[in-house]
C-alpha cells in the first residue's frame, strides 16, 4: 500500500496553501488563472531566486511545503536546522517544462541573431529543472527523474514513484508535477482554440457554452511511503492511462476493468472528481462515461479552481486528498449532492480527447 | 570613468537580475567574485556576453578574465581600452 503522507500546493487558489480546508475561493474574471506568488522568498534563497523562473520558484516551493507538511505528518525531520524532510527520490511530471525560459533564450536567438546568448536561461529552460533545482536545494542525491509526456506526466510521475516504493528502492518519495502558463504559450494556444474567446467567471464556467476552456497553471507535490501514519492524507490505490480510446464506451469499459481488478465495485467510488474544463464537447465524455460506468457517484469539479494544463491532475490529486483528510465537500465544487461515505475518489481526467487518466484514493 | 562605472552598475544588475541590490550598493572597488556580491561561474558567462553584446569586446584569452573582472572599475577600465 501507497499512502499520501505531505502534500503542498501553489496553485491559482492563493488560500488553499494556508493548510485550512476549505480554502476560500478566489474568483477569477478572464480566461487565465495564473498562481500569485505565495512568498517564494520565504523558502528559497536570495542568491538562488534570482536566477529561477516562475515555474521553478512555483515548483521549489510547493515542494518544500510538502516536505514540511510531510515532517508534521510523520513526526520526523531532518534535523533542528532543516524543518523539511530530505527525500530519497524527486520524481516530477511536466507537460511543457520551463516555458519562460525557454521562450527567454530562444527569443534572445532570434533578436541578436544567434549570439550573445546567455547561459542562464539555457540551464534553466531544461525540463527537469524543477527537480533539479529542487535537489540542489535539499542536497538529495537520491533517483530524480522527470516525464514529459502531456497529459500524462504527472500520472507517470506517480507510476515511477509506485514502482520505485514497491520494489523496495527507496522508502519514500516525493512525486509532483508543475506546469507555468506565458503570455506567448497562452497567445498561440488561443490560436489553436484552446480557450474561451470571451472572459467568463471561474464560478460559472459550466454554465458557459463557448468553445474552449480557462488557462492555467500550478505546482503540486506529494510525499509517498508504503507506511501509513494517524495523519496521512489518503492511500494510493492505483494510476492508469488510457492513449486515445476512441469512444466513451472503451473509456468507461476500461475504468470498469481498472475497478475490478482493484476489487472495487462501481458503487464504492463516493466521489468521482473529474475534469470537467467548461470545453461542451470536452465535458461531455466525462457526461458520458460516469453516467454509463458510475451512475451512482457524486461528481466535483476541479478547473474552476485551478484552471487546464497537463498536469492539473496533480491539482486534483491535492483536493481530493484533503477532502479524505477532512472529510469535507467544499461547495463550490459539487455538482450533485455530496456522497453520503467517502472510502474511494476516482480522479477521472483527459486531456484534449487524447490523455485519458484515472487516479484511485482511498481513506487511509 | 565615473559616468560608465554608474551605468556599468546598472548593466549588471540587470544582466544578472540581482533582486535587491541597488546601484548605490555596489562598491566599484569591492571583488565581484567570492566576497564582495558573492558572483559565481554562471554569472562570469554572463558578463562575458555583457561586454561582447554591449561594447563590442570580445575577450580572447579567458586567463584575462579574473583581472577583468575583479571589480566593476576594473570592467570600465578594460572597456576604455579596448573600446572600438
Amino acid at each position: 500500500m501507497i499512502f499520501i503522507n505531505g502534500l503542498g500546493a501553489v496553485s491559482p487558489q492563493p488560500n488553499a496553501g494556508s493548510g485550512q480546508f476549505p480554502f476560500e475561493f478566489t474568483k477569477y474574471d478572464g480566461n487565465q488563472l495564473r498562481c500569485p506568488d505565495p512568498g517564494y522568498k520565504e523558502f528559497i534563497p536570495g542568491d538562488q531566486i534570482r536566477r529561477m523562473g516562475r515555474v521553478i520558484k512555483m515548483g521549489v516551493t510547493a515542494a518544500k511545503l510538502c516536505l514540511r507538511d510531510a515532517a508534521h505528518v510523520t513526526g520526523f525531520t531532518s534535523g533542528p536546522e532543516c524543518p523539511e524532510i530530505i527525500p530519497e527520490a524527486i520524481i516530477t511530471g511536466t507537460g511543457m517544462g520551463c516555458m519562460e525560459d525557454t521562450e527567454k533564450f530562444l527569443a534572445t536567438m532570434i533578436r541578436n541573431n544567434e549570439e550573445f546568448l546567455t547561459p542562464t536561461s539555457f540551464i534553466q529552460s531544461t525540463h527537469n529543472t524543477v527537480a533539479g533545482q529542487i535537489a540542489l536545494l535539499l542536497k538529495c542525491h537520491g533517483y530524480n527523474f522527470t516525464y514529459v509526456h502531456r497529459g500524462f506526466s504527472f500520472e507517470n510521475a506517480l507510476l515511477d514513484a509506485m514502482v520505485q516504493l514497491r520494489s523496495g528502492s527507496v522508502s519514500n518519495v516525493l512525486a509532483g508535477g508543475s506546469d507555468e502558463l506565458t503570455p506567448a504559450y497562452f497567445s498561440i494556444t488561443s490560436r489553436l482554440g484552446h480557450w474561451k474567446r470571451k472572459p467568463v467567471g471561474n464560478d460559472r464556467l459550466l454554465e458557459d457554452h463557448q468553445r474552449g476552456s480557462v488557462a492555467g497553471e500550478g505546482a503540486t507535490f506529494f510525499f509517498l511511503q508504503k507506511e501509513g501514519t494517524h495523519n496521512s492524507y489518503a492511500r494510493l490505490r492505483d494510476v492508469r492511462t488510457l492513449l486515445k480510446p476512441g469512444s466513451d464506451e472503451k473509456t468507461g469499459r476500461y475504468l470498469l476493468q481498472m475497478l475490478q481488478e482493484n476489487e472495487i465495485a462501481p458503487a464504492d467510488i463516493d466521489l468521482v472528481v473529474a475534469g470537467f474544463n467548461g470545453d461542451p464537447g470536452s465535458d461531455a465524455i466525462y457526461r458520458n462515461v460516469i453516467a454509463a460506468s458510475l451512475p451512482g457517484s457524486a461528481i466535483a469539479l476541479y478547473k474552476h479552481l485551478c484552471g487546464e494544463y497537463q498536469t492539473s491532475t496533480a491539482f486534483a490529486t491535492w483536493f481530493s486528498a484533503m477532502m479524505i483528510r477532512h472529510r469535507i465537500f467544499p461547495e463550490f465544487a459539487l455538482l450533485t449532492p455530496p456522497p453520503v461515505n467517502l472510502r474511494n475518489i476516482l480522479i477521472y481526467n483527459h486531456y484534449l480527447h487524447v490523455n485519458h487518466t484515472f487516479i484511485l484514493l482511498s481513506a487511509p | 570613468m565615473e559616468e560608465l562605472i554608474e551605468k556599468l552598475k546598472k548593466e549588471v544588475i540587470e544582466q544578472l537580475n540581482l533582486e535587491d541590490i541597488k546601484p548605490e550598493d555596489i562598491n566599484p572597488d569591492s571583488p565581484l567574485f567570492g566576497e564582495g556580491l558573492g558572483l559565481d561561474s554562471i554569472d562570469a558567462l554572463e558578463l562575458i556576453v555583457l561586454l561582447e553584446k554591449n561594447y563590442g569586446i570580445k575577450i580572447e584569452d579567458p586567463k584575462d578574465g579574473k583581472k577583468i573582472f575583479f571589480s566593476i572599475r576594473s570592467m570600465a577600465e578594460y572597456i576604455t581600452a579596448n573600446k572600438k
